[in-house]
């Protein structure tokens, strides 16, 4: 198969088979042409050449719903329901009962629901509009809607990107159960324990091509980075050149109320790295956009330089020297519709002034050193960002908030990692240890145990709105961090009120 | 720019379809279409528009509508007129009416951002309340206009009677602002809060002050080009400006100002402005009925629209 966009060959005559009852990883660094791939399996691209056999037959696609009807399922990052609709409508939409007035046929739709609930172990509601769910739930959902069509593949897509440890044993469980049925799963991911964990056959791209396939029970990590990478990246963590001069405090926070979490008390010193672990929920989102001035304060102080600051908006913040580089690219990252230029230059514009115009060549500049020191796979920075790899994407809104120009002194880094491959990962958490160099304070915000472990200093954990525990990188372990993450059974009933 | 990107660039498309607009009235009225006096009154019709679609083109880039220009601008011109009439100077009475503009806008900004409210609903509203002080002020009556200076800026002409006044303003402003959109960070902010509000707050720019920016100038912006019809016509009538308002919006979409924002610019809105102008000045010369040119503008507004939706599909599922 061959796919070409302008300026680039996104696959490069690819051929690979995969077989029912196995699931098959495909990996590749951001922009290797995975969910080209896919996309072109789900019949929304079209192919420039190449074909497609599922069970012998030639498939030609001209919809997204003739790639359905022949039985194939994509489950997207990106949701692909209707959020105002019921998790029974969702699963059942263009099947839905019909009673003999030609209505829908409630009853039967939610215990049908219900028996597929059951069936894949779950617990939600049918009832409840999808745009209720988390973002977890929402995806069972979808796999569910994909099963219930029938579907002979189903493809996953970054699936893990935005959930919880324990969200993924619930998915992998839920992976394994279509696996037996003899399903052909095809599963495309950065995370490499879950690729040995959930994988039978693994096949990798680089650049559109195919480099190579594996038995994954006859492959190694280190193995499989190298053919991914086109070299060996060694221990990431262990190769770290970390800074060991930690100045005085920069940002102290003193008993922070907001809507969503409470009582917070924590801080951070000029060149250290702090960790922010807990699940997906946990109010650490809530918590540094507070700090950020894009949520609004309850009560509490933040004490920056030793002085009380009180941002109105994200405007003030960023005047101080704070960044925050947010979870969610798509929502409240990247301009999509705009060129990559566009999208590095938004907080500095100011600065990029002559006379109140803006200088197009200092901009263009910005643009390219972060193309340049992220490695964004594009043939030109005036590139739309939509028209990017997931991975792609997020490098560029980390370029946006570490351009030479932003003078931060506070740098917020929610979720940075997510959807960047291996390679690219390493050469993120020397960028986070040099900021830390520089004297910035770093707060680091993942839901990758290893990785916070593996980069801060110090991880704060947090629960349910409230910080549940602080622990050195070297008394840390991923089985501490995770019981202070839990909820136990009877402190879940307290915080419900 | 090499000519592969000219050839799809939208602003090519928009002077082929405007060279197409004139060949056909120039054939259909016998050559009298471009004469000097025809081209001046094609130019002359799109002064109100231009400053409206500047001002409500900028605010659809953001991903705001207004409705209520043509009411404001309507207004405003009455209060100038009452004023002069009541013995005020005409530089006083065109100040309060510029600022009586920006106060309307800045009344749909706080409707949007602190009760918000859809721009396309708050708008309609503030439309109805401005037709209503309109009819207060003049008692339903229009109220004529003997100061000479106001008078002359809306109506006079220059070289040979075929250069309005009026529209040197108009033009020199559609340049101004063009540059601006294109070369500011203000300019770029308006972009950028259209493509993704969210994500612009959180990277330092401020939506809110920009939306009430907006607002205010697209009601000043409207409050002149009432002022400058009235000066024109020596009077100022119930009806003003209001029909202008629905062309100055077809001109920006025409023009390739997108509905949801984001996308578009002045050079694109000048091309539809005067496509606009051609054509309803064009269906005049060869006598279609009034009636019918409404129809025909009507048509013109949904192929416009048309033409945003196929475009903004194709880019959505490229
Ligand atoms: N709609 C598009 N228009 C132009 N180029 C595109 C488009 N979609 C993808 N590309 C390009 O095709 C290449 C492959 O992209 P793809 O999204 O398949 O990568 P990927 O392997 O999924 O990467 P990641 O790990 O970052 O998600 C990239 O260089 C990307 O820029
Ligand atoms: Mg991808």
């Amino acid at each position: 198969m061959s796919k070409s966009f302008p300026g680039v060959k996104a696959l490069d005559n690819v051929s690979f088979r995969a077989d029912g009852g196995r699931v098959l990883a495909l990996m590749g660094e951001n922009g290797a042409g995975k969910s080209t791939l896919l996309k072109i399996l789900a019949g929304d691209y079209f192919a420039d050449e190449g074909e497609f056999l599922l069970n012998g037959i030639l498939q030609n696609f001209t919809s997204p719903y003739s790639a359905i009807m022949a039985g194939i399922s994509v489950v997207y990052q990106e949701r692909q329901m209707i959020p105002a609709l019921s998790v029974m409508e969702n699963i059942f939409a263009g099947a839905l009962p019909k009673n003999k007035l030609g209505l829908i046929d409630k009853p039967r739709l939610k215990k049908e629901t219900m028996a597929l609930i059951n069936k894949f172990e779950l617990s939600i509601d049918p009832s409840v509009p999808v745009g209720s769910l988390s973002v977890a739930h929402q995806q069972m959902v979808e796999i569910m809607k994909a099963y219930r069509r029938g579907s002979a593949v189903i493809a996953f897509d970054e699936p893990t990107a935005s959930l919880a440890e324990e969200e993924i044993t619930v998915l992998f469980k839920l992976i394994e159960a279509l696996k037996k049925e003899g399903k052909i799963v095809i599963y495309v991911s950065h995370r490499m324990p879950e690729i040995f964990e959930l994988s039978d056959d693994i096949v990798v791209l680089k650049d559109g091509a195919l480099v190579t396939t594996f038995i994954t029970s006859e492959t190694t990590v280190d193995e499989l980075i190298t053919s991914m990478v086109g070299r060996d990246i060694g221990d990431t963590y262990e190769n770290l050149s970390r800074n060991t001069e930690v100045g005085e405090t920069l940002l102290e926070i003193k008993n922070l109320v907001t809507h969503d979490v409470h009582n917070i008390d924590f801080s951070l010193k000029r060149g250290e790295i702090i960790g922010f672990a807990g699940l997906i929920g946990a109010g650490r989102t809530e918590l540094v956009r507070a700090i950020f001035g894009a949520n609004e304060i309850t009560s509490g102080e933040i004490i920056f330089e030793g002085q009380k600051i009180d941002f109105k908006s994200p405007f003030d913040a960023i005047k101080a020297g704070f960044a925050l580089c947010p979870e969610d690219r798509k929502e409240e990252g990247l301009v999509l519709y705009r060129s990559i230029t566009d999208n590095v230059s938004i907080p500095v514009l100011s600065k990029i002034r002559k006379a109140l115009i803006l200088d197009r060549k200092a901009e263009a500049k910005l643009a390219s050193t972060a193309v340049e020191k992220y490695a964004v796979k594009t043939p030109g920075i005036d590139k739309l960002v939509v028209e990017l790899s997931g991975g792609n994407q997020q490098k560029v809104i980390l370029g946006r908030w570490t351009n030479e120009l932003m003078n931060t002194k506070l740098l917020i880094l929610d979720e940075p990692t997510k959807g960047i491959d291996v390679g690219a990962k390493a050469e993120i958490y020397q960028t986070i240890c040099d900021f830390a160099k520089q004297g910035i304070g770093v707060i680091f915000i993942s839901s990758e145990l290893t990785e916070v472990i593996g980069v801060a200093d110090r991880i704060y954990v947090m629960r349910n709105g409230r910080i549940t525990g602080c622990v050195d990188r070297s008394d840390a372990t991923e089985e501490g961090i995770l019981s202070l993450a839990m909820a136990d059974k009877d402190e879940t009933g307290g915080d419900a009120q | 720019m090499n000519i592969k990107k000219i050839a799809h660039s939208k602003i090519f498309t928009l002077l082929i379809l405007l060279a197409i607009v004139i060949a056909t009235f120039t054939i259909l009225s016998n050559g009298a279409f471009l004469q000097p006096r025809n081209i001046r009154n094609i130019f002359q019709a799109t002064v109100v528009v231009s400053l409206l679609t500047i001002g409500a083109g900028m605010l659809m880039i953001s991903g705001q509508i207004d409705l209520s220009l043509g009411g404001i601008g309507t207004m405003c011109a009455m209060m100038a007129a009452f004023l002069m009439r009541s013995g005020l100077p005409w530089h006083l009475s065109m100040l309060a009416a510029l600022v009586l503009g920006a106060i309307c806008g800045a009344f749909n900004a706080v409707l949007v951002n602190e009760f918000n409210f859809q721009s396309f609903i708050a708008t309609l509203a503030t439309a109805s309340i401005a037709q209503g002080f309109m009819a207060v002020i003049s008692q339903g009556r229009q109220i004529d206009i003997s100061d000479r200076t106001f008078n002359f800026i809306g109506g006079a002409r220059f070289w040979d009677d075929l250069i309005p006044f009026s529209l040197i303003i108009s033009l020199v402003l559609l340049v101004l602002y063009g540059i601006m959109l294109k070369n500011t960070k203000f300019g770029r902010s308006i972009y950028l809060v259209g493509g993704n509000a969210d994500a612009s707050r959180l990277a330092g720019l401020r939506p809110k002050r920009i939306s009430y920016l907006l607002f205010m100038n697209a009601g000043a912006l409207a409050a002149l080009a009432g002022m400058l019809l009235a000066g024109r016509m020596m009077t100022s009538n119930t009806v003003g400006i209001t029909n202008a308002q629905f062309q100055g919006l077809t001109a920006a979409i025409l023009g390739g100002i997108a509905f949801g924002g984001g996308s578009g610019g002045m050079g694109g809105a000048m091309i539809g402005i005067l496509i606009l102008s051609t054509f309803n000045n064009g269906m005049t010369m060869i006598n279609v009925p009034m009636h019918w040119q409404s129809v025909a503008s009507g048509l013109v507004l949904l192929s416009a629209l048309t033409a945003d939706f196929l475009s903004s599909r194709k880019r959505t599922s490229a």
